[in-house]
């Protein structure tokens, strides 16, 4: 698999999210899943930081932040 | 630990993450949706989109040639599965929409008059995005292009109503921003006999000219303002998957830099045409669409 | 049960591909293809024959199917000609590409807008870079055997190669001769089924051939090609063993004993041609006779040890290959192939029967006694010789 770069990854707050499942019901790559907890986790190995899942989520819980900060 | 639940979650999948896909391009979304609704026991044959860069990604048998072979390889995988007794896999052949529209359009046809037992798919980006952008028969009036700098000047072809003509069991237009409808579509494709055909617009960031992260935003409002209708013709019978509140043709055509260069005449052109045929989507439902 | 009689090549072709329990068969009507797929539908439809026939709607879509048919683990045979060869040239590169073991029928006929619709080589010579088998036949009998023998060569696991079963249109396609079809459990003995070691697309046991390099892949396909001689040889004297026939492998020397100069020739003008040499042997005259029944792979080391037996060697072309470096396809191989060897013969190149024309025992005549001449001048007076430029008198 070629090197994933990225300009900004997803970092999602576990205390807005609301678990409706949005972000990894339209990730187009399934990088986005939610956890046991129904909060969203990422895979940050094949993440392109698209921001679909950020864009998608009804409140704003998960931000695309600057590569690396994440 | 993370890595391992993704690694098992695109087994499930039955597709890996990380396409080379961009970032943002409806392919892979379709094919995470598609192959949930479709399952394991599905030969893939297809090629032509960049789109394709998806496919690679796939865990399921998957067979392809070139945007030039659309819907005849699967025509002779359909038929060895009939020899080998295995009529119980669901074959699904795919194309863009240069090979469905244009180059291969002539096979498509063709399987479809020879009612192949296959679910045939376009993925439709609206050009030819894998070769750089260029028009094909599926871009739509007023994209730019870089073989239409100016806009294209002719219509979309409408491959969906073309299909149904030739009195197919099924077609159904889809959106990957509408998942389960779509995933509906294909599970009830599944359990059809003969030629199934479901047509999908993707999004293409890169082509159309808009940031990554509205991909599924952009292709919502693709349905909601009545651009791209969701509907399916059942023998023949045409039946509405939505019903939306219409938006304005402009919020869909601002949203992407394609149509940028539109003038207000252009503009009001469009939006004639998408009212007409939301009229006569209404005023058909029910009813017949074949003669 | 075993039975003869008198049989146009197509519908032998038919049973050629019936006898081979071919599975899979999209084919599209062509001109003087066309008997071949309508007697196929007919076996088929009486029961005689158990196969999906898939009528395409044009030629690369007949190919493509094929393809698909062949990777999904189907035997597969399809027939064109000419225009329909050209329209799947595309498709032509998947099969030796892909090592798919599909047969399939060239029934010869001319290019347009040379021609109509009579037979010359060119539509199947086009393709021969592609890395198909090719092997011609003189009638009926050898293109129904041929197709037997093709499955068995192609379908080897160390082979894994397509192969064109070429026959002039008309004068094999729709001449009959007397033709043995041999017993179907006769067959089922010596051909077993399909069964390719490098493909599955079943869910669960999805096989394709590993990623390799396309360099490797193509020294790969010409390896084969090269091991495929020995085969085609061995698989011709196992089927003279089974079922009485052979065809000598890739070249013919025939009524060659002490012959000083030879014609060669393809195709149904062979048959032809025999007459006309034993009519001259009769006479005194020292011509023989080499049938070239493959083209490819090229029977380059056969060709380079028989060849120095002779003085003059006239290669019969059947086609052209415009602006070439000197005469027909045929010949400018042979001469390839001869190039290293040092006491070769005089190399002649004749054109005839060009867009299907008749190919007249005259013309055989005409053509055997320059290269006699050429045998006992040590000289060519014509380096490419278009027969039928000539007035040769009332046609015999």
């Amino acid at each position: 698999m070629s090197q994933v770069v990225r300009a900004f990854a997803p970092k999602a707050d576990p205390d807005k999210c609301i678990g409706c499942g949005n972000c990894q019901l339209y990730c187009p790559e399934g990088t986005v899943m939610l956890n046991e907890n129904k909060k969203p986790i990422f895979d940050y190995r094949y993440c392109k930081g698209c921001g679909v899942c950020a864009n998608e989520c009804p409140v704003h819980a998960i931000e695309m932040v600057k590569e690396g900060t994440q | 630990m993370i890595n391992e639940q993704f690694d098992r979650r695109y087994t499930d999948l039955l597709m890996q993450g990380g396409t080379q896909c961009c970032p943002g391009c409806g392919g892979p979304l379709f094919w995470k949706i598609a192959l949930e609704a479709l399952g394991p026991e599905t030969i893939v044959y297809g090629d032509g989109p960049c789109a394709m860069c998806a496919l690679r990604n796939i865990k399921v048998p998957f067979f392809a040639i070139h945007f030039s072979f659309i819907a005849d390889g699967a025509t002779g995988i359909s038929a060895a599965m009939r020899v080998k007794g295995r009529e119980d896999i669901t074959i699904v052949s795919s194309g863009g929409d240069g090979a469905t529209g244009d180059i291969s359009f002539g096979k498509v046809s063709a399987a479809a008059e020879r009612n192949e037992n296959i679910i045939q798919i376009c993925i439709d980006n609206e050009a030819y995005m894998n070769t750089g952008i260029q028009k094909s028969g599926l871009t739509p009036f007023g994209a730019w292009t870089t073989t239409t700098p100016t806009g294209k000047e002719s219509n979309k072809k409408d491959i969906p109503l073309i299909i149904a003509a030739h009195k197919v069991p099924y077609v159904a237009t889809a959106s990957v921003a509408y998942p389960r409808d779509l995933q509906a579509k294909l599970r009830k494709a599944k359990e059809i006999k003969g030629f199934k055909y479901i047509h999908t617009v993707i999004p293409c960031p890169t082509g159309w000219r808009f940031d990554p992260a509205k991909a599924v935003e952009v292709t919502r409002l693709g349905v909601d303002t009545w651009t791209w209708p969701l509907y399916e013709v059942e023998k023949g019978v045409l039946k509405m998957s939505r019903k939306p509140e219409q938006k304005p043709v402009t919020e869909y055509l601002k949203a992407q830099g394609r149509f940028r260069g539109l003038k207000e005449d252009q503009v009001e052109h469009i939006q004639s045409e998408v009212d007409a045929r939301r009229k006569n989507l209404l005023a058909q439902e029910g009813k017949s669409l074949t003669l | 049960m075993s039975f003869t009689r008198m049989m146009e090549g197509n519908e032998a072709a038919a049973w050629g591909a019936k006898l081979a329990r071919a599975e899979v068969v999209p084919a599209y009507p062509i001109t003087p293809q066309t008997e071949l797929i309508s007697s196929i539908a007919t076996l088929i439809a009486d029961g005689t024959m158990k196969a999906e026939y898939i009528k395409v709607e044009g030629e690369h879509t007949a190919m493509a199917a094929a393809v698909g048919a062949s990777v999904a683990g189907a035997r597969v045979f399809t027939a064109s000609s000419s225009q329909g060869i050209a329209f799947m040239e595309e498709a032509l590169w998947q099969p030796p590409g892909r090592r798919l073991p599909i047969v399939m029928c060239m029934v010869n006929r001319t290019m347009a807008p040379l021609g109509g619709l009579r037979p010359d080589h060119t539509d199947s010579l086009l393709q021969r870079d592609l890395g198909w088998i090719q092997l011609y036949c003189e009638n009926s009998q050898e293109v129904l055997d041929t197709i037997l023998m093709g499955y068995k060569v192609g379908e080897d696991r160390d082979i894994y190669l397509p192969v064109a079963v070429c026959y002039d249109g008309y004068f094999v396609s729709a001449t009959a001769t007397p033709t043995t079809v041999p017993d179907q459990a006769q067959v089922d003995e010596w051909l077993p089924p399909y069964r390719h070691e490098w493909y599955s697309l079943i869910p669960g046991e999805f096989k394709m051939p590993p990623q390799e390099s396309f360099l490797k892949i193509r020294m790969g396909l010409e390896d084969a090609l090269q091991r495929s001689k020995k085969v085609i040889e061995a698989v011709d004297k196992d089927y003279k063993r089974r079922f009485g026939r052979g065809y000598d492998g890739l070249l013919e020397e025939y009524n060659c004993d002490g012959a000083e100069a030879v014609i060669m020739t393809m195709g149904s003008m062979t048959g032809t041609a025999r007459d006309v040499v034993d009519e001259m042997r009769a006479k005194g005259k020292k011509i023989g006779l080499i049938k070239m029944r493959g083209f490819r792979p090229f029977p380059t080391e056969e060709l380079q040890r028989i060849a120095p037996k002779y003085k003059a060697l006239a290669v019969v072309d059947r086609n052209n290959s415009f602006g070439s470096a000197g005469g027909g396809i045929v010949s400018m191989e042979v001469a390839r192939a001869l190039y290293s060897v040092p006491d070769r013969p005089l190399l002649l190149n004749f054109h005839v029967g060009l867009s299907g024309t008749d190919v007249t025992m005259r013309q055989i005549e005409y053509m055997c006694k320059e290269t006699l001449k050429a045998a006992e001048t040590g000289k060519v007076k014509r380096v490419v010789d278009w027969v039928e430029a000539h007035d040769l008198g009332e046609v015999m």
